[in-house]
């Protein structure tokens, strides 16, 4: 899947889970520079991503998910 | 027993044994050793001898450990601010406790306007445990908790209370010893810390805390699976967390899983006695007010569990707790018959700090075994079978339990209402898709955007605290009595 698909990908769910979307998707974006991404929401938008893209992220994969690159990295490569 | 020789003689003996594992960093109980004694001297030199209590501005990392046991060496109290809940909140507390000293690790002091004690840079002095001299009456901590009117109610504990707890515990047979690693994944505003670093200090056993930024239930695994975790206080929220995932864990060396602050359902439990085969597996149960937790049940492994609702039971009391279970005239009831649980004995607080009126309220003296005893409503609505396992029914008032800690709803109300001025809100605790708790907002107004007012209450609550929904009503449903009708509204979340 191309970079950019995944990405607009990623804005809905985030869109739909907080219900706003005051932010711009660019590799260094982390969950802090997000009004409601908190550790309650984020386990909804993880859940929500591998719906969206049928994956299955791992538990230890979880960790690793320092900010959007890396997310869309690692979609990329279960996708 | 004397809790704080027994902090000095644990630590001394174990000098050479790891006491933290912070942010990938191992402290061993020498080290720690020397940053209380560090410690210890400037809360000499700059605190005044009558003051009982020193803030805390709670920082994860050794420095902030080492306050705490530094106070209680000076026969002093903790109160903890978090640097992360608003301002106008942490001032009130401030105030209520009259605080005057805060000891602080951060290298950008949180509190400018008051007595803040640096910990993060301190001259090197000779390491000193032997603690003053205290009464079992001193404070050892005030813990805030949510309030009615908008102000957090402060619950004393003192080192009488922490000893009968402390001795209740070992009672129930845990073998921890200095070879253990020990989870602790609590704020330190939240008295389940307590026991999280005191028990392995008190066996010479290694803390391993978390991260302010990590997730915690992904991180708790990898502490798990990396650092072979062997003893685990955890909420039941972390089960809900992992669940998705329960098949990649296979965690042989937990020995010890321990769960307290929410109702455990049974049937996550069973799956996760799978992922931690040789882990004893415990249901704690227990309101600050009664020192951390005061009722303790085993789940039986490949056996049957008492349960209500699919949720286990709490348990018997602990050695140093009496539980009562009574009516509304405060009388007994029978077993099996439901009623609120109130609690007494050594683990008791002796009353909210400096609320008498919440102290009328919810203590009560009773003859109890042909002697006056002082008891703690608990709010929790429970019934008692004929092996005196108490059965968890619900919350008898509107407090709910949002990722553990204890919510007053009617707080939430009071700081929306405030803010809105003139217009009704009700705040209900509700479900979502996930079986996790979260705070819905029903208004009784045309629409507007609620950007500004959850702005305003995120300047005023915790971030737990915070509604996660806001829906719009014309005119609130009423109820036969004439009352706000929740349950109707609760059907909009």
């Amino acid at each position: 899947m191309e970079l950019h698909t995944i990405k607009n990908k990623v804005k809905d769910v985030l869109t739909s889970i907080l219900e706003h979307n005051n932010f711009e998707i660019h590799d260094e974006l982390t969950a802090k520079d997000v009004d409601g991404w908190n550790s309650l929401s984020h386990m909804m938008i993880i859940t929500k991503i591998e719906e969206e893209f049928n994956i299955k992220f791992k538990l230890r994969e979880l960790n690793k998910l320092k900010n959007m690159g890396a997310l869309v990295t690692l979609i990329q490569n279960k996708a | 027993m004397n809790l704080l020789v027994e902090i000095q003689k644990s630590i001394e003996e174990h000098r050479d044994m790891n006491a933290f594992y912070i942010e990938g960093t191992y402290h061993t109980y020498k080290d720690f050793a020397q940053v209380i004694s560090d410690i210890r001297n400037v809360i000499r030199n700059t605190v005044a001898n009558d003051e009982a209590v020193v803030g805390l501005i709670t920082n994860n990392d050794i420095h902030t450990y080492a306050s705490i046991i530094a106070l209680w060496m000076e026969g002093k109290g903790y109160v903890p601010i978090h640097p992360d809940f608003p301002v106008s909140r942490n001032e009130v507390i401030i105030r209520e406790a009259e605080v005057n000293a805060i000891l602080d690790s951060s290298t950008d002091q949180v509190f400018k306007t008051h007595n803040t004690i640096s910990t993060r840079i301190l001259d090197t002095v000779q390491i000193d445990l032997i603690p003053v001299s205290v009464k079992a009456e001193d404070l050892g901590y005030i813990f805030f908790t949510s309030g009615t009117t908008g102000t957090p109610k402060g619950v004393p504990i003192t080192f009488g209370n922490l000893e009968g707890f402390i001795e209740a515990f070992w009672a129930l047979d845990y073998t921890l010893d200095s070879t253990d690693r020990c989870l602790q994944m609590f704020e330190l505003t939240f008295d389940l810390s307590v026991f999280s670093y005191l028990a392995p200090i008190l066996k010479g056993a290694c803390i391993y805390t978390i991260p302010k930024e990590e997730i915690k239930y992904s991180y708790i695994f990898e502490l798990m699976e990396d650092h072979k975790l062997t003893f685990m206080l955890m909420v039941p929220s972390i089960l809900h967390y992992l669940r998705p995932y329960f098949d990649e864990i296979d965690c042989t060396s937990v020995r010890y899983s321990l769960f307290c602050g929410e109702a455990l359902p049974l049937d996550v439990t069973e799956e996760w006695s799978s992922c931690i085969p040789n882990a004893t597996i415990d249901n704690v149960y227990g309101p600050t007010e009664c020192t951390i937790f005061c009722t303790d049940y085993t789940y039986r492994r490949n056996d049957s569990n008492k349960t209500h609702n699919g949720v286990l039971t709490i348990g018997k009391s602990m050695k140093n707790t009496i539980t009562l279970i009574v009516d509304e005239d405060e009388n007994e009831v029978a077993n099996g018959e439901s009623g609120e649980l109130c609690l007494s004995g050594a683990q008791l607080t002796q009353g909210y700090w400096k609320n008498e009126e919440k102290n009328k309220e919810v203590f009560f003296n009773k003859e109890y075994k042909g002697k006056q005893t002082r008891f703690y409503r608990t709010g929790d609505l429970c019934s008692m079978d004929d092996e005196g396992d108490i059965l968890y029914l619900g919350r008898i008032d509107f407090q709910a339990k949002i990722q553990g800690f204890r919510v007053e709803i009617s707080e939430i109300e009071f700081e929306t209402k405030a803010i809105l001025s003139k217009t009704n809100a009700v705040a209900i605790a509700f479900k979502n898709a996930i079986h996790h708790t979260e705070i819905g907002l029903a208004i009784e107004s045309l629409v507007f955007d609620t950007k500004e007012l959850i702005e305003s209450l995120k300047t005023k609550l915790p971030p737990y605290m915070i509604p996660t929904q806001v829906k719009f009503v014309d005119k609130f449903p009423l109820n036969t009595n004439g009352k706000t009708d929740r349950k109707k509204l609760k059907e909009l979340f």
